[in-house]
């Protein structure tokens, strides 16, 4: 009589194979998820930015999203890693499984599910992103940065200063206008979590608000010639009176 | 193995050969379509993004829409007379000369075209030629890959008229072979015409 | 049979004396090829001013042409076409005599059609290529090794980088496709020869060609672009990138000849027998690939003619100042760009497909997977381009719809992994050098296609583009993942191309050091870029000195691994154990053929009755 398919699935989970495989892939997704939690976090630079916070949120959840599949894979690959046959023979043969329907369905479906977790929260976080930088445009303090070979300058048309130090006050959404002067560049302030390209006679527009005190590396992030590496230069987020008085010491006017 | 074996290498059926030369013709075209793809979509994309009003600068030029169909009618002409008289064998001997004609008359108009482009704006050292903006390069582009599609399709013309005169050519296979080129001219066709109604497009 | 049958009673030998094929060689090939390119650079010489970057690179770009089309008359490659044209088509002695019959060792250096000799001719050439870019490879982590570039100088780091870049993917375009897709799959598909053999010993000689061209570029500056080759710094690179230019432009010739012979041979010249769900999955991997490349190069080569007239003639493509423009040049590169990693992958994981049934001894889990998961990989690798240009800003509202395209990639991924996974499951693999590779592959590609889930992402590659993040994530996947998988394929297939073993000790060796030293390498390249360090600098704070240090570790270990397995396979080659006809019992029709394999491979056209995946008991 042949088994019901509760019976099969029962049967299934009695083989010695699938117990240690699936505690394997059980400890391993656990692993992975721990790990994760810290890891990024733990070599990304200080975020000083809500962006670069949510940059790290994203890192860590999409590292717990694959955490399952690195579990599978992990452990059947170990598990048949340890099981395999030694010497100058070939095995004997294995069982002529050609395929299993409902396994590769299961598969698909669970791998399209994760994927469109994965999908769905990158996309809400783009979309707040930009709802984000909509709504602070209209007080965004405007900085012009300029891609030189190879220095950056940066330029902040309100208060009429031109610098190469990025400086930011803290909590004051700024508008990044980016462009470039010769060839390609890529403005990346590393701790604000932002990076743009810098094109000649294309605008390209970067947003974000820095929440924390602290410095900033800004460094190009596309090569660009023959310094690009030295192409960097520094720069802090500051309090709103630092900020002025930097402005004030540049010889700008603060608003 | 035996000597003879060896000797039926690749001797299948003329047709079997001639389908399969038909088939990797076929891929080719796959490829310089995606070439042409690539040249008609830089055309619209430069003209959109227009970059600094570049696509043609204050006081420059731009060739007249019927410059570029000048040079798809003798591709057309060639390709139908191609398709007509290589139904029938015995008169593809005479037809094909028409096609052979078309397309070195073509060859001409485009070199011509090239050479004559309004385009040179660096006249007085006379040793480089400038161009004005991404219209003139874009146009170029073009009007280059419409030569080197002439210029192959005379090298296959010129093959097919000459071997068209020869006796010891299997007329199986290149009965097959005609087709093939065929497929060729087509396609060098309807690349012709998309171009020119890219460059229609000012 | 044939019109032809007449001839058979007689063995042809075509007269010595006589013909003009007989006495083309490699290095007639050289000769006319360098007396073109002098001729050229020397008939231009008067009528150019050389400090003029323009006359300058007009003169160069028209030698390293010429240099390419003169080596290919002197090999004679054109004797075929010319015949034709003159209706006084090859005669069948002559396609004989070109086939290389009965010529032993010199007919590696000729116009030899013989599929077996264009595969051994691409694999020297592949490993030469790689040879050539590990080196470079272990230049630019000597450089990096500590802050301060101590080694060389930021002009020769930034060719390095270019060099490496360009050369590797040359090479790893070409690793499985080239070598096996020219050597074994027309065996496994039971053909006598690939469709078009004369077409094939082109794409292996127009390649050769480009090897000096891109050599040259050492010579006049270096290549200070990377491999992509971004414009506008392109067009304004010293005299060094015109050989990048003729260098792509002659691949890609050599790319889509290869493509559509590949592809029309497994179309048009499967045994009898052999209907489509038969075709052994190696096959389909390389032609999936193939295909892909056809219509993905031709872009590339727009695009290098594009940045050549910009350099030669002042067209004006990629120059902001007249309407032109760099995302441009971006969208041309990645619309071949991405679809050319899957060029690069699908081969090497088709490979390791072929590879695992026979050393787990079950059927291939889920045929129809695996063709899906190759369909799906191929067909939405034409619509991800611009996730390598999110930060661009060339129009950030497609920014979401191309991280859909993009993640949804990881689907048919995971339908490969499953079909390796369920091949392995309840098997007890046979763990040779072979098997190894899935292993090592599995994990790789782990690795490499987590890492892409966050570079696929908007948000997270604000942070991770144009990082070391990156680099160390595509390592991941084509070396990691795609070069295992060839090299994975070389052991596997090692005894049919050369009747010898591989040499078992030196290639466990190679490969433990390779992969570890790999993991170390990439680890700490994954560090680096979380840390903030940009890619292609040949210098860096001090903050990433740790990772840094780490990386260049391993990397010298994966140089003595592959220096190892380079003296693997020199010396097994020479010295090796002969092999059996079917050292692992492997099923496909490769198998069948002894070595050396005969010119026409099968005494008898082989009939296919099954797959080639019969393995395995009944299950209870």
């Amino acid at each position: 009589m042949a088994p019901t398919p509760g019976e099969k699935l029962t049967n299934f989970f009695k083989r010695r194979d699938v117990i240690i495989a699936s505690a394997l892939g059980v400890a391993i997704t656990a692993l992975t998820v721990i790990i994760g939690g810290w890891w990024y976090t733990k070599w990304m630079p200080t975020a000083l930015s809500t962006d670069m916070k949510s940059i790290e949120r994203l890192m860590v959840i999409f590292t717990w999203i694959s955490a399952p599949v690195c579990g599978t894979v992990v452990a059947i690959t170990l598990y048949t890693f340890f099981n395999r046959h030694k010497g100058d023979t070939p095995p004997e043969d294995g069982p002529a499984i050609r395929t299993r329907g409902p396994i590769v369905i299961l598969w698909s479906v669970v791998s399209s599910m994760l994927c469109l977790v994965a999908v769905v929260y990158g996309l809400i976080e783009l979309n707040s992103a930009e709802g984000k930088a909509q709504a602070d445009a209209p007080h965004a303090m405007i900085v012009e940065v300029t891609g030189n070979q190879w220095v950056w300058n940066f330029h902040y048309p309100a208060q009429d200063v031109t610098t190469d130090k990025l400086m930011l006050p803290i909590n004051q959404p700024v508008e990044f206008r980016i462009i470039s002067a010769d060839v390609n560049h890529s403005f990346w302030p590393v701790q604000l979590g932002v990076k743009a390209d810098a094109n000649r006679y294309q605008v390209t527009l970067a947003d974000t608000t820095p929440n924390k005190l602290g410095t900033i590396d800004v460094k190009c992030a596309e090569l660009c010639g023959l310094y690009h590496a030295y192409m960097e230069t520094t720069g802090a987020v500051t309090t709103r009176a630092d900020f002025n008085n930097w402005v004030t010491a540049q010889g700008g006017h603060t608003a | 193995m035996s000597a003879d074996t060896k000797f039926h290498m690749h001797h299948d059926s003329p047709e079997q050969v001639g389908r399969r030369e038909r088939l990797g013709v076929r891929l080719l075209i796959v490829a310089d379509g995606a070439f042409v793809f690539g040249m008609i979509f830089s055309y619209f994309y430069l003209r959109n993004l227009n970059a600094n009003n570049g696509w043609i600068p204050k006081g420059g030029h731009h060739l007249a829409a019927s410059t570029g169909w000048v040079i798809v009618l003798p591709l057309i002409v060639a390709a139908i007379v191609h398709k007509l008289g290589s139904r029938q064998m015995a008169s593809f001997k005479n037809i094909s000369i028409i096609t052979l004609i078309a397309l070195i008359v073509g060859l001409y108009l485009q070199w011509k075209q090239l050479a004559h482009m309004p385009f040179q704006v660096d006249g007085d050292s006379g040793k480089v030629f400038g161009f004005e903006g991404s219209y003139s390069s874009s146009w170029v582009l073009i009007a280059g890959a419409n030569m080197f599609h002439y210029i192959l399709a005379t090298f296959i013309s010129l093959g097919l008229v000459i071997r068209a005169r020869r006796a010891e050519v299997d007329p199986i296979l290149e009965k097959w072979r005609l087709r093939t080129a065929g497929s060729w001219f087509t396609w060098i066709a309807i690349s012709g015409i998309a171009c020119a109604i890219t460059t229609s497009i000012i | 049979m044939t019109t032809l049958d007449h001839h058979a009673t007689t063995r042809p030998i075509p007269n010595p004396k006589k013909s003009l094929i007989t006495k083309l060689n490699m290095g007639t090939g050289m000769v006319v090829g360098i007396i073109f390119a002098l001729a050229t650079y020397y008939l231009i010489n008067p009528h150019v001013d050389q400090s003029v970057a323009q006359e300058y690179n007009r003169q160069l770009l028209a030698t390293m042409f010429m240099w390419s089309l003169g080596f290919m008359i002197g090999i004679g490659a054109f004797i075929g076409p010319f015949r034709w044209l003159i209706g006084k088509d090859l005669t069948d002695e002559e396609n004989l005599y070109l086939a290389g019959d009965g010529q032993g060792i010199k007919r590696y250096f000729k116009y030899c059609t013989d599929h077996k000799v264009v595969g051994i001719q691409y694999l020297v050439g592949v490993m030469t290529m790689l040879g050539v870019g590990g080196t470079l490879a272990m230049m630019i982590r000597t450089n990096l090794i500590m802050p301060g570039s101590k080694f060389v100088s930021p002009i020769i780091y930034n060719s390095l980088v270019g060099l490496h870049g360009i050369t590797m993917i040359i090479a790893m375009i070409i690793v499985a496709t080239g070598p096996f897709g020219n050597y074994i799959m027309p065996i496994m598909i039971g053909a006598a020869d690939m469709a078009f053999p004369r077409l094939n010993a082109l794409s292996w000689w127009v390649l050769f060609t480009a090897i000096p061209v891109l050599c040259s570029a050492w010579f006049l500056g270096g290549i200070p672009t990377g491999w992509t080759a971004y414009a506008p710094l392109s067009v304004q690179a010293g005299p060094g990138m015109n050989a990048f230019i003729a260098t792509i432009i002659i691949f890609a010739i050599s790319t889509a000849v290869a493509g559509a012979n590949i592809t029309a041979t497994v179309v048009a010249m499967r045994a009898k027998g052999m209907s489509w769900n038969r075709v052994p999955i190696f096959v389909v991997g390389a032609t999936v690939s193939v295909a892909l490349a056809i219509p993905a190069f031709p872009t590339f080569m727009v695009s290098m003619i594009m940045t050549g007239l910009d350099r030669t003639f002042a067209t004006t493509f990629f120059d902001a100042n007249f309407g032109g423009s760099g995302w441009l040049y971006a969208h041309l590169f990645w619309i071949m760009g991405h679809p050319e990693v899957y060029v690069i992958l699908i081969p090497g994981v088709a490979a390791l497909m072929e590879i695992a049934p026979v050393f787990v001894r079950k059927p291939l889990f889920s045929y129809n997977a695996a063709i899906m998961g190759f369909a799906g990989i191929a067909g939405l690798s034409v619509l991800v381009w611009a996730h390598h240009m999110y930060m661009s800003g060339w129009m950030p509202m497609l920014n979401g719809p191309f991280m859909v395209t993009t993640e949804m990639i990881s689907v048919p991924t995971g339908l490969i992994f499953l079909v390796l996974l369920g091949t392995l499951w309840r098997g007890r693999p046979w763990m040779k050098l072979p098997m190894l590779g899935v292993y090592a592959f599995l994990w790789n590609m782990l690795v490499g296609g987590i890492t892409g889930l966050y570079l696929s992402d908007v948000p997270a590659d604000n942070y991770l583009h144009g990082s070391m993040y990156v680099t160390a994530h595509f390592h991941y996947t084509l070396m990691g993942a795609a070069l295992t998988g060839a090299l994975a394929g070389l052991a596997f297939w090692f005894p049919k191309m050369t009747g010898r073993m591989l040499n078992e000790r030196a290639g466990y060796i190679s490969f433990w050091f390779v992969q570890i030293g790999f993991q170390i390498l990439f680890l700490g390249m994954f560090i680096a870029g979380a840390e903030g360090q940009p890619r292609r600098v040949s210098d860096y704070a001090k903050t990433f000195a740790t990772s840094n240090m780490v990386s260049t570790i391993g990397a010298y270990m994966i140089g003595i691994g592959m220096i190892v397995l380079l003296w693997a396979v020199v010396h097994s080659w020479r010295f090796g154990k002969i092999a059996p006809m079917n050292p692992w019992g492997s099923k496909t029709l490769e198998w069948t053929v002894p070595y050396p394999v005969p010119l026409v491979n099968f005494d008898t056209p082989p009939v296919v009755t099954s797959d080639f995946y019969g393995y395995g008991k009944a299950e209870k």
